[in-house]
């Protein structure tokens, strides 16, 4: 979808999928950018001895603190810009290994019509090329009616007066 | 076997200062952010294509990554730099670290994120932040402790950006 479509409310069906964001595959070098970018240090993101031999792990990970932009990037593009990401929950339940691509998934599960706009419920997630997921979730996302107007920015959510 | 000690539990309600990031939202660091993240936007370069958000903005999860070590601070990776067990995190910004889980490793366990606007480039953010709850769960692999940080992150006008719910994992 081009940057400058929003869904609307009416067209978009329980149960349809969005298209994937893939991302990767990862090398040591995007997570030291992405380490760098944020001026996290730690070690488990770049130090291969200490993360296989001091913490036990089965290798360099990829950063929680990134997998969770990719959910947001696909929400956020996919509401275009007359549409807005509200919420976004995930767990991290497995880890991403350096080498692997992920491919960030939603579905639709519900709508509900809101003030002047409406509500869609997704589920979210990330899955790696072994199938693996990764980051369950949930999500709401903001889209105008057919020929509504866009949703309000700054964002004001259901069950509170516009100023 | 618990591995939560009674004194953790006295920090459930602390809540830090509103601190400000260590600088405003800047263009280079937006820049970078979005190189790293692989989502070169326009609306974080370009104020016409961020006109509906009143110029270029930051990614929507930037504010939450604006708290980094202030100048004049001490350095964790020197005062650590003979210390073979440093994970290389230093204390977190604003809440005080759990002194009596100091042991144990961290792990990101997930979040729950509202947003409500953008922050552009320029803008001061504050974050405030509190201990949520600090329990423990049994799980297969043994005792975790879940630590939930709640955070409220605002622009120099006092105008919310984001909510968060973060857990984190310890063991």
């Amino acid at each position: 979808m081009a940057a400058s479509e929003s869904p609307c409310f009416e067209e978009i069906e329980i149960g349809t999928t969005l298209p994937r964001l893939e991302k990767g595959p990862f090398t040591t070098a995007h997570l030291m950018r992405w380490s760098a970018a944020m001026e996290n240090w730690h070690r488990i993101h770049y130090d291969q001895p200490f993360t296989l031999a001091h913490e036990k792990l089965p290798g360099l990970l990829i950063n929680g603190s990134l997998k969770q932009q990719f959910v947001v990037q696909l929400l956020k593009d996919w509401a275009g810009p007359n549409g807005w990401v509200w919420k976004v929950s995930f767990q991290f339940r497995a880890m991403n290994l350096v080498g692997e691509t992920l491919w960030v998934w939603a579905r639709v599960t519900g709508k509900r019509p809101g003030p002047g706009y409406g509500l869609v419920d997704l589920d979210i997630g990330i899955v790696n090329d072994k199938g693996i997921e990764s980051t369950p979730g949930k999500a709401t996302v903001a889209v105008p009616y057919r020929g509504g107007k866009p949703v309000p920015y700054p964002f004001v959510p259901p069950g509170i007066n516009a100023p | 076997m618990s591995i939560l000690p009674e004194a953790a539990k006295q920090y459930v309600g602390m809540k830090s200062e509103q601190e400000p990031g260590c600088e405003p939202v800047e263009r280079g660091a937006v820049r970078r952010y979005a190189q790293a993240i692989m989502d070169e936007n326009p609306v974080y370069s370009e104020p016409d294509a961020a006109a509906r958000y009143g110029g270029a903005v930051a990614p929507p999860i930037f504010p939450m990554h604006m708290f980094r070590r202030p100048f004049g601070t001490p350095d964790p990776l020197q005062e650590h730099a003979r210390d073979p067990d440093f994970d290389g995190l230093g204390a977190p910004r604003g809440l005080p670290e759990i002194e009596p889980l100091k042991g144990l490793s961290l792990l990101n366990g997930g979040s729950e994120i509202e947003f409500y606007r953008y922050a552009r480039h320029g803008e001061t953010v504050t974050q405030q932040s509190r201990y949520a709850s600090i329990t423990e769960k049994q799980t297969s692999k043994g005792p975790i402790v879940l630590v939930v940080i709640e955070s409220e992150y605002r622009n120099g006008d006092g105008e919310l950006l984001i909510k968060a719910r973060r857990t984190h994992i310890r063991r």
